[in-house]
């Protein structure tokens, strides 16, 4: 029998994913609690954890036949897989901020801004989009904390709440993108396994179901 | 970027002397283009979305060149502007060529890599696409790669959908497809037949999914599509099959010149494709000559690596000669070399490097060393003495 292999990324969106692959029928145990990266599941099933930004790697290169991805992680990063379905979970926005007190002051056109971010190319599209001029300057963490101290002007980054905004005294002026998690499958995966487009049908069916569910 | 050891060549060579000779067999001839190509060609031939994948750089006249990304374009150019103007069609053209890639660096994908391919020039029947699926077919298998899969669909089932649609949404659509961005398409498109047919073409693969994409073909293209589809793989089913031939309407190929039949091979490990072709009959047409095309380029490197067929490096003997004996050591090296035998001549005492046998040459005697056997012979000789210890060397 072929086997299957699944990546789930760490982070914000392990839980809804591991909740949802149980919801598959897979029984996850305690893998979104524990610290293995790598479990073997009855039926030839392997699930994997991967840092969200290394999550599209593992399936483009075919280390995993399928995965589970922020859509911001797909537009930024380009890669070829088949981005299949909505997931519906981890909805979140991208968007441009400043601090509150210069922030109609910077968004003028034709100001040259630095942006601190974790999205340096969606970042680029955007301002390339708007025919504006930006310096982009990447980060890995906590990018609301550079226009506070003069690294940057303002920053790209993920919002759900708003509320890391304001307590940080940034603004949005604009959104760049919206997000939600995304089932990636490899390209080749999808043409030679059965079973990849089994589980991918599946998930599409269980989905519906929900969605009927919430409308009802 | 990689180096290639003598081994990775030699696995490498094997496999183009097998494919070349089996595109000759087919009546495809090599040619060569340039490696470097003016952007505004390949814009031209490709569409302006090619420009973000390309290595570029400036010539002293200040034009932009690129090292070709892949040779349809190159050949599409060749071929309208010199071959169709001056002879009879169709045209059956084959290169090996080194193509460039502007790939992130640390993704795993390489930027310089190898493509074998064929372009049929001149011919639009079906009977052209089943031929160039089925020589595509037989590549793999002279290629030796067990469990390949070639998928096939047609780039007008598709076209035949996005027709339904007003220019507003068909473009951005149209964009998501490249992409694989399947999951978008309900945020862009209304509910309806057009979203339906386009969310399930990544499920249309199998035998039985022409009859599944029939009711969901709304328009007179996409009917043609599937109609065309069905008449070309029964007629690659003609020639047998040395690989699996699958249908699959959700392949979407990377270039937008594709006008008609597309397919790839898939191996059984492999995530990127094999191989991978189809008709672009629009193609030439911009570059001044209209005329039908079909073609395939294979992947060298994701071949060998699901080939994994060993690539034979010639063995090696080494010379070595006494102070007394170098005249005639050089001679005896020239016999061997006559033959096809590969030798390196050296002094005694100096390191031989890799070798499968030595020769020790004194101004008396002639002694054929393998292992710690040894096998005097004679000038004359010495061509079957040395042959027959690299034969048992095996």
């Amino acid at each position: 029998m072929n086997s299957l292999s699944i990546a789930i990324p760490t982070g914000r969106l392990l839980e809804d994913a591991t909740a949802l692959l149980r919801q598959m029928g897979l029984p996850m145990d305690r893998f979104d609690e524990d610290r293995r990266l790598l479990v073997a599941l009855p039926g030839s099933v392997r699930v994997l954890k991967a840092k969200p930004t290394d999550l599209l790697t593992y399936v483009e290169q075919g280390a995993a036949d399928i995965g589970i991805t922020g859509r911001d992680m797909v537009l930024e990063q380009r890669r070829d897989v088949y981005e299949l379905l909505d997931l519906g979970f981890g909805v979140c926005r991208a968007v441009l901020a400043f601090p509150e007190e210069r922030a109609s002051e910077l968004w003028q056109p034709g100001r040259a801004l630095r942006i601190a971010t974790k999205y340096p190319r969606l970042t680029m599209r955007y301002f390339e989009q708007q025919a504006r001029t930006v310096e982009v300057i990447v980060l890995y963490g906590s990018v609301e904390l550079a226009p506070l101290v003069g690294l940057a002007d303002g920053i790209v980054d993920l919002v759900m709440t708003g509320q890391t905004l304001k307590e940080n005294h940034l603004r949005e002026v604009a959104e760049i993108a919206q997000s939600s998690a995304r089932l990636v499958v490899n390209r080749g995966s999808l043409s030679r396994s059965a079973r990849v487009a089994e589980f991918v049908a599946d998930l599409e069916a269980y989905l519906a179901r929900q969605e009927r569910g919430v409308h009802a | 970027m990689r180096d290639q050891t003598v081994g990775e060549v030699a696995a490498r060579r094997h496999l183009e002397a097998r494919l070349l000779e089996v595109f000759a067999r087919w009546g495809y001839r090599e040619v060569a283009t340039p490696t470097l190509e003016y952007l505004d060609t390949l814009v031209h031939g490709a569409g302006p979305g090619i420009g973000d994948r390309l290595m570029k750089l400036v010539d002293s006249g200040g034009e932009v060149l690129t090292l070709r990304p892949e040779m349809t374009v190159p050949l599409a150019r060749f071929a309208a502007t010199r071959l169709l103007p001056a002879g009879p069609q169709p045209w059956r053209l084959a290169y090996i060529a080194g193509v460039f890639r502007g790939q992130d660096r640390g993704s795993g994908r390489l930027r310089e890599f190898t493509q074998a391919g064929i372009e049929l020039i001149g011919d639009g029947g079906l009977h052209a696409d089943a031929e160039v699926i089925a020589l595509a077919a037989e590549c793999m298998h002279a290629a030796q790669v067990s469990g390949a899969v070639i998928s096939v669909g047609h780039a007008g089932y598709l076209r035949g959908i996005l027709a339904t649609l007003p220019e507003t949404v068909a473009e951005p659509a149209r964009d998501l497809l490249y992409r694989r961005a399947f999951a978008d398409l309900s945020g862009l498109l209304p509910a309806g037949r057009a979203l339906d047919a386009l969310r399930m073409l990544p499920t249309l693969r199998g035998p039985d999914s022409l009859q599944r994409a029939r009711p969901l073909a709304t328009t007179a293209e996409s009917r043609h599509a599937l109609d065309a589809l069905a008449a070309v793989l029964d007629a690659v089913s003609a020639y047998g099959q040395p690989v699996r031939i699958d249908v699959d309407l959700g392949l979407i190929r990377d270039f937008e010149y594709y006008s008609g039949t597309v397919f790839e091979a898939h191996g059984p490990r492999a995530s990127m494709p094999l191989l991978g072709g189809g008709r672009y009959d629009g193609l030439l047409a911009r570059f001044g000559h209209r005329a039908p095309a079909t073609g395939f380029a294979i992947g060298l490197e994701p071949v060998l690596e699901a080939a994994a067929t060993p690539g034979h490096a010639r063995k090696t003997a080494a010379l070595r000669y006494a102070p007394d004996a170098y005249r005639k050591a050089v001679r005896v090296a020239a016999r061997l070399r006559d033959a096809g035998m590969a030798v390196v001549v050296l002094p005694e005492g100096v390191e031989a490097g890799e070798s499968a046998c030595t020769i020790a040459v004194t101004a008396r005697e002639l002694v054929v060393w393998f292992e710690d056997r040894q096998t005097p012979t004679t000038v004359d000789d010495v061509v079957d003495a040395v042959q027959a210890v690299l034969e048992a060397s095996g």
